[in-house]
């Protein structure tokens, strides 16, 4: 089959989306299909540029390409979901998510521009008109599919894939220091981490890898360290490669990953492939899909008392952990996540 | 429960807009979670028994706590000190426009001209709805310090402009509902103007002779007291009259009292400058005719009207615009230009010769003021229009991406491709923004 894949791209930003969509492509390629990504421009400010790519999206044509039908469109991320395909399956990332669970909360923007409300109900209207005119649709994980249903009522199966190079993922003995890699930007909540940190009574290290999204936040995040005189109990390693992540996931003690209403989240899948133990917070979203409480991981509340317990439960209980770690890369493993299922599931 | 913003002049500013809002929001309130809005430094704290006040300025407006709203409602007049700021805020942030008057050109001359000293954007605004002509005689209302002012209200009333882009329109005359139904396409709602009547008591008017005559309010050229004066001079029995006027005299007092001494009614008429709403009350409730004229009017629903029918008290109208409409029962007319003073002075003595006759036609405006000018009524049409409203944001959007391509587009290609490619954009605009139908791909 010719198959596109329709998302969007926010030039020299790549993230978790991007290597999304060149893994599905990767996977479809490899099953034999001749794929390409379109990948449209994107830009939020001001809020009425959203909409101007919403139309721009709906004016589109890939039904066919000098002649030659495209037989497949997958649309993954708002609003290039929106682009016109008789055959079109939606494969959602996550909606516009400062028009949804977003709008009134602390990481939302668009509630304070003026024209804020009249953007965010045109993108929902768009959403409930388009959405759910495609001949399937999945979501990203159950987190989102429950947002679909909850702001559109668009019934959407959750689709779970692997992280990328999920195969080469290994255990190792546990060292001393738990791993965070990640941005670092304010939804994924170092911060907290390292207020956790200054309560927690075990001497708990911390290996933080990861750039920042914004210039300056890096130094923020140390600022608050030393603050909190915990700057000798972490460690900021920037960018890193994807071999380097392995092996600090590899010889972790856990990993911890607290982000607030992850869509899905990468991070918990590679640490249950590493065999490691997860402390996610009960705020999480996705990444609560896949941790059991005490049996992989353990769940703590979103504040720093809570955490720093966490933290210290593991890093007491190295036995209970390797076992955790254990029974998660199981749990993984039984889940059936794998490209071929997904898929199966987008083509067939 | 809905939650609605409100923006509107508060009390003590002095316009009836002020006392309107006041009477809306008891009922209202019952109805919706309120917030007042207001750029005034100060209002009275009985206010705030009724809903919370908010202050804002243009340079800080908490667009958070606008945007958490369902829906804002905006109050537009033409006194560009009491809406400059709303009319500014609701370019921004779309809402409910309750329209107080239904020609706007004085709040724009005074906004463009005066404020703004923008002859540019005054201009551009008058070609785009008025073309040329409209352009033309803008530059020279401009250039002559707005001359002929009513002449520019009256052809060019701008109120499409105040409107502009809104999710709703309220209105309070059936003239300005027909007007503005046929050129909008948000939704247009007609709400006869709300006043609370209040506990009907007996009438304890002095027995007359002399009959005490009233006229109050903000009192220009437009309220035709030099008319009433000319009429009342012109009475062989005026001295059985007492004329009581109540309120700013907007062209000054020395002006209106040369001319009580020209007419010799030195005895017959007074003064009384501005009155407190307690002082006005009392004033009304031992009137025995009120004269509320307008000439020319802006198209307004009067809340005077409403407070002289809520003394059950006769008056005397202009026979234009919304006073027009009123039934002959419950007013008496006057026709403007050379029949006013002929028809105020034969209302006059129609009064003398047959005072019981006025007694019921003011009691027929305090039925009419009961059974139409409920507030409870008033605040239920918000609602509901405050709903329609909601469903109509996205067409606003639509409207807004469509001008946005609109000028994209242009000059791109000829006038013909220019309408072709106009019109299967349009068409997508509405597919995306503005259709309900499960109907594309």
């Amino acid at each position: 089959m010719r198959i596109l894949i329709a998302t969007v791209q926010v030039p020299f930003i790549r993230g978790g989306a991007e290597v999304h969509a060149e893994g599905l492509r990767d996977a479809l390629r490899s099953a034999g299909h001749e794929v390409e990504i379109v990948a449209i421009p994107f830009k939020w400010y001001p809020p009425e540029r959203i909409i101007d790519h919403m139309l721009a999206c709906r004016l589109l044509d890939l039904t066919e390409v000098m002649g030659t039908t495209v037989d497949l469109l997958i649309g993954l991320r708002f609003p290039a979901y929106f682009i016109p395909h008789p055959n079109k399956v939606l494969w959602i990332l996550h909606q516009f998510r400062t028009a949804y669970e977003l709008w009134d909360h602390p990481l939302g923007d668009l509630i304070y521009s003026p024209n804020g409300r009249e953007v965010r109900d045109a993108m929902r209207h768009a959403d409930k008109q388009f959405i759910g005119q495609a001949k399937k649709v999945f979501a990203n994980s159950a987190n989102v599919a429950a947002r679909l249903k909850y702001y559109c009522n668009i019934e959407a199966a959750p689709l779970y894939h692997p992280p990328p190079d999920a195969e080469k993922f290994f255990n190792a003995e546990a060292e001393d220091y738990f791993f965070f890699p990640s941005r670092l930007c304010l939804p994924k909540r170092q911060s907290l981490v390292l207020e956790a940190l200054a309560q927690t009574k075990q001497p708990v290290h911390v290996l933080f890898a990861g750039a920042a999204d914004q210039p300056g936040y890096q130094d923020e995040l140390d600022k608050l360290a030393r603050k909190l005189r915990m700057h000798n109990r972490v460690e900021w390693l920037g960018q890193i490669t994807e071999e380097k992540k392995r092996e600090l996931y590899a010889h972790s003690l856990g990993v911890i990953y607290p982000p607030i209403d992850e869509d899905y989240g990468y991070v918990t899948l590679e640490g249950m492939l590493a065999g490691k133990p997860l402390v996610v917070c009960s705020d999480s979203g996705g990444p609560l899909e896949f941790v059991r409480q005490e049996e992989t991981g353990l769940i703590a509340e979103p504040e720093p008392r809570s955490l720093a317990q966490s933290l210290d439960q593991i890093w007491k209980n190295r036995s209970v952990a390797k076992q955790w770690g254990e029974a998660g890369k199981s749990l993984y493993q039984d889940l059936n996540i794998t490209w071929d299922n997904v898929i199966h599931k987008l083509v067939n | 429960m809905m939650k609605l913003n409100w923006f509107s002049p508060l009390p003590p500013a002095r316009t009836d807009i002020a006392h309107y809002t006041t009477r809306v929001l008891p009922s209202l309130a019952q109805l919706a979670e309120v917030t007042l809005w207001t750029d005034q430094t100060e209002w009275e704290p009985s206010i705030e028994q009724l809903a919370e006040v908010r202050t804002f300025d243009l340079n800080h407006v908490p667009w958070v706590e606008l945007n958490r709203a369902d829906v804002n409602f905006y109050q537009i007049g033409n006194n560009p000190l009491f809406h400059s700021s709303i009319w500014q805020t609701s370019r921004l942030h779309a809402g409910v426009v309750v329209l107080h008057d239904q020609r706007l050109h004085h709040f724009f001359d005074d906004f463009f001209r005066v404020q703004r000293h923008d002859l540019g954007s005054y201009l551009t605004v008058m070609e785009r709805y008025y073309g040329a002509a409209g352009r033309h005689d803008a530059a020279d209302s401009f250039h002559n310090h707005a001359h002929k002012i009513d002449y520019m209200a009256e052809q060019y009333p701008l109120t499409e402009f105040a409107v502009e882009n809104q999710l709703a329109v309220i209105v309070h005359t059936p003239e300005a509902y027909t007007c503005l139904s046929a050129v909008l396409d948000c939704p247009v709602a007609l709400a006869p103007l709300p006043f609370t009547a209040g506990t009907r008591t007996p009438v304890t008017r002095p027995v007359g002779p002399p009959y005490q005559l009233i006229v109050f309010g903000y009192i220009g050229k437009s309220r035709r007291l030099n008319s009433v004066l000319a009429a009342l001079a012109s009475l062989p029995d005026k001295e059985k009259f007492q004329l009581d006027v109540y309120g700013d005299l907007l062209d000054g007092t020395e002006e209106v009292n040369a001319e009580i001494l020209k007419l010799g009614l030195q005895d017959r008429a007074t003064l009384h400058g501005f009155a407190t709403e307690t002082q006005l009350d009392q004033a009304l409730a031992q009137s025995h005719l009120a004269l509320n004229l307008r000439f020319p009017t802006m198209g307004e629903a009067s809340g005077s009207q409403l407070r002289i029918w809520s003394h059950a008290l006769p008056s005397l109208v202009s026979e234009v615009g919304w006073y027009a409409t009123l039934p002959h029962e419950a007013v008496a007319f006057v026709r403007p230009g050379e029949h006013e003073i002929s028809d105020i002075r034969s209302h006059l003595e129609s009064f003398l010769s047959d005072p019981s006759a006025f007694i019921k036609m003011g009691e027929r405006g305090r039925v009419l003021l009961e059974t139409e000018h409920a507030p409870q009524h008033y605040a239920e049409t918000l609602i509901a229009v405050a709903k329609l409203a909601q469903e109509f944001r996205t067409r606003v959007c639509a409207n807004r991406l469509a001008d946005r391509v609109g000028s994209a587009v242009k000059g791109w290609s000829t006038p013909s491709q220019f309408e072709e490619a106009n019109s299967d954009i349009a068409g997508r605009i509405f597919e995306l923004l503005a259709t309900t139908e499960q109907d594309s791909i």
